[in-house]
């Protein structure tokens, strides 16, 4: 079976200045050479910092920005050299859910419109019968399908980035971009989207892209996980395997990093020391070597390659072989006593839990 | 921390007046005391009233639309009832903040050198260039490269994390007894927050300042907090020394927070989530507030106001239905 999607050596540079006369003065090499592929109904998260490039990555896939070089493959065609109107029928299959819900949909329309327009557009579903597709689509994403008549304002944070994803959804699309989803809502609702979209990939086959700095998150829902430095891919894996033991010290200072929910727990941190540099003028060598803990004078001068280990781990990075254990940087005993494990399991499990499963009121609010 | 607490909330009210007549119970008879050196984590969601109470303490709440009662006790004031002079006096002093996103908290128009400056003028007086002196030895302390010359620099030039340095050497330049930190590392990556977390356990063990942490994020809270309390809807819902919550949490909606958040010590094929919505501050139900969302409701719950009860020596919790462990053995 062939990826679903096949990005090969993907560049994309924008200029960052111009002069007088119009030469460029500098480059911001956001994308510099990245790869990969993903298999549909799985999922791929992009990790890094900001300014990283995983969100310019995830643009380019979808052709929303040109790249300046590599090839990009939906299911076996040439993204890059799709017309205007195959690239529109491409837009079908493939769609984006950005991080601020509120800003991704139109205030002016009710979510009927919000959720009507791409099945007109794409010419799905006949007029007769997108009203019922439109509901069909809201109970899809947990709200009622009375909630159509209303504008994205009448709505939490929570509820209008599933009104984002059934907008998605409306097209049927085989691939969905998730660019930060949950990073600008509170725990209890991030958690509800988490589950939503999960629930919805074994139900329909989606794949995603999941573009994320938590990588608490992205351990919950990515079956594979390229972590980003610079415009360059650094460190990719199952995710299983990246978690269990991250080889390249940048990805072992990401997951470090993470503040655990447990006091005192066990494990060694690596605080990286300075700034991120900036992608104007990225260090020579391995790109992370000004913030490296391990950095020897072959960094600083040669690049590393992402050399695959041969069962699906790759890494760039010059002293792989030599680092140390990565054991103790992300402990495994588990999170909770035995007793809690079963409280929680209790209060999302019990009876009454079950009762209001989806988001079955609009707020309290008696207007 | 049986001495007496450096600051002391007692029977904290908040009420915000709309302009449509609409009266809010932001923050709903709220007790809580830090003790000197100790780092209080107050934790929850958007709109449960963390940032509220902060802002209540440093006097910051605009006097028209909040009706404020209660009392805070801190050094001697009644912050209340202290006139705006002398409240003046004791902000940037003895009593500092820090934001969220430090670029709306310093003004783009000055030097980061010039705004420190100011501060320690105003409260500490001496000559511009002693002041001076002091503000480089500030940016130095928060590890902010060559502060000599960084301190001619305007805010834009700084990156997120470098701002938010200036603004804990700002709010440090006066040795504060206080400090509040909300939200501190939210808006940074999370290489850059392990480092800002990291400085802050440096300085409180250099200053011997007691903090209090407002934040959602339950790692950051275990990572550097000695007691938390937990808001919900106006109310402090949970109290605890940090082990103790994190080891049994004895309020349901704890539970939720604590199971909702996906962990990488720990594998989970579902999310707990804590379905429905926070009640209407407007119209505050009449039992307890977590009652509509909560799955181990029973009719009591719904009858009066939970108190909030010690279950084991210092560990408290509003839920009637405490300790939580006699519901699943």
């Amino acid at each position: 079976m062939t990826a679903l999607l096949e990005v090969e050596g993907l560049v994309k540079h924008f200029v960052a200045g111009r002069s007088l006369f119009g030469r460029a003065l500098g480059h911001v090499k956001a994308v510099d050479g990245v790869s990969f592929s993903l298999d549909a109904g799985k999922t791929l998260a992009l990790v890094g910092e900001s300014g990283c490039g995983k969100s310019t990555v995830s643009r380019l896939v979808l052709r929303l920005i040109e790249p300046d070089a590599g090839t990009v493959r939906f299911a076996g065609r040439d993204l890059l050299s799709l017309d205007a109107g195959a690239l529109r029928a491409f837009r079908r299959e493939a769609q984006i859910i950005f991080q601020d819900p509120y800003a991704s949909l139109n205030p002016r329309m009710t979510v009927g419109q919000i959720l009507t327009e791409p099945l007109a557009l794409h010419d799905l579903v006949p007029p007769p019968q997108r009203r019922e597709r439109v509901a069909e689509i809201l109970r899809l994403v947990g709200l009622e399908p009375r909630l159509e008549r209303r504008y994205p304002h009448e709505f939490s944070g929570g509820q209008r980035q599933r009104i984002a994803i059934a907008r998605a959804l409306a097209v049927e699309p085989k691939l969905i971009i998730c660019d930060e989803p949950v990073s600008a809502l509170d725990v209890s609702i991030r958690s509800q989207i988490l589950n939503l979209l999960r629930e919805l990939q074994d139900r329909l086959g989606l794949a995603y892209i999941f573009v994320s700095h938590d990588l608490a998150v992205v351990k919950h829902i990515a079956d594979h996980v390229a972590v980003m430095n610079l415009g360059q891919i650094v460190e990719t894996a199952e995710a299983d395997a990246l978690f269990a033991a991250p080889r390249h010290p940048y990805s072992r200072a990401l997951l470090s990093a993470i503040p655990m929910p447990k006091p005192r727990a066990k494990r060694s941190r690596i605080v990286l020391q300075g700034e991120i540099p900036s992608a104007l003028s990225p260090p020579p060598g391995c790109r992370f070597h000004t913030r490296c803990p391990y950095v020897v004078d072959r960094c600083r001068s040669e690049m590393p390659q992402l050399v695959p280990d041969g069962i699906g781990h790759a890494t760039a990075c010059h002293r792989t072989s030599e680092l140390p254990s990565s054991a103790a940087i992300v402990p495994s005993d588990g999170g909770f006593s035995p007793v809690l494990e079963k409280l929680v399991a209790a209060f999302s499990g019990g009876p009454e839990a079950v009762r209001g499963s989806g988001v079955s009121s609009l707020g309290t609010d008696p207007a | 921390m049986s001495a007496s607490p450096l600051i002391e909330i007692k029977d904290l009210r908040i009420r915000f007046h709309g302009d449509d007549g609409r009266v809010t119970h932001a923050v709903d008879g709220v007790d809580l005391s830090v003790a000197n050196g100790a780092t209080l984590g107050l934790v929850g969601e958007s709109g449960c009233g963390k940032s509220v109470t902060s802002l209540a303490i440093m006097g910051l709440l605009p006097k028209q639309s909040a009706e404020i009662s209660g009392a805070i006790r801190f050094d001697g004031f009644d912050l209340l009832k202290t006139p705006d002079q002398t409240l003046r006096d004791l902000r940037g002093n003895r009593l500092a903040m820090i934001f969220q996103e430090p670029m709306t908290s310093l003004n783009p128009s000055f030097t980061i050198g010039d705004q420190i400056v100011e501060t320690i003028l105003r409260h500490r007086g001496g000559s511009r260039r002693s002041a001076r002196e002091r503000a480089i030895e500030l940016l130095r302390r928060v590890h902010i490269p060559s502060p000599e010359r960084r301190i001619d620099e305007y805010p834009h030039k700084l990156s997120g994390g470098m701002r938010q340095r200036v603004m804990i050497a700002m709010a440090l330049a006066c040795d504060p007894r206080l400090l509040i930190a909300d939200e501190p590392t939210t808006a940074l990556d999370v290489t850059l927050q392990a480092q800002i977390l990291e400085l802050m356990r440096e300085l409180k063990a250099a200053s011997g300042a007691a903090i209090i942490l407002i934040t959602h994020d339950l790692g950051v809270v275990a990572e550097v907090c000695d007691e938390v309390a937990v808001m919900y809807a106006g109310e402090i819902v949970e109290r605890a020394p940090v082990d103790e919550l994190f080891a049994m949490p004895q309020h349901p909606y704890t539970v939720g927070l604590l199971g909702s958040i996906p962990r990488l010590d720990h594998r989970a094929e579902q999310l707990a989530t804590i379905e429905g919505m926070v009640p209407n501050m407007a119209q505050p139900p009449a039992g307890c507030r977590f009652s509509a969302r909560c799955p181990f409701v029973l009719d009591d719950c719904t009858k009066a106001p939970p108190p909030l009860v010690e279950v084991s020596p210092g560990h408290l919790s509003r839920c009637i239905r405490a300790p939580l462990e006699l519901l699943v053995s």
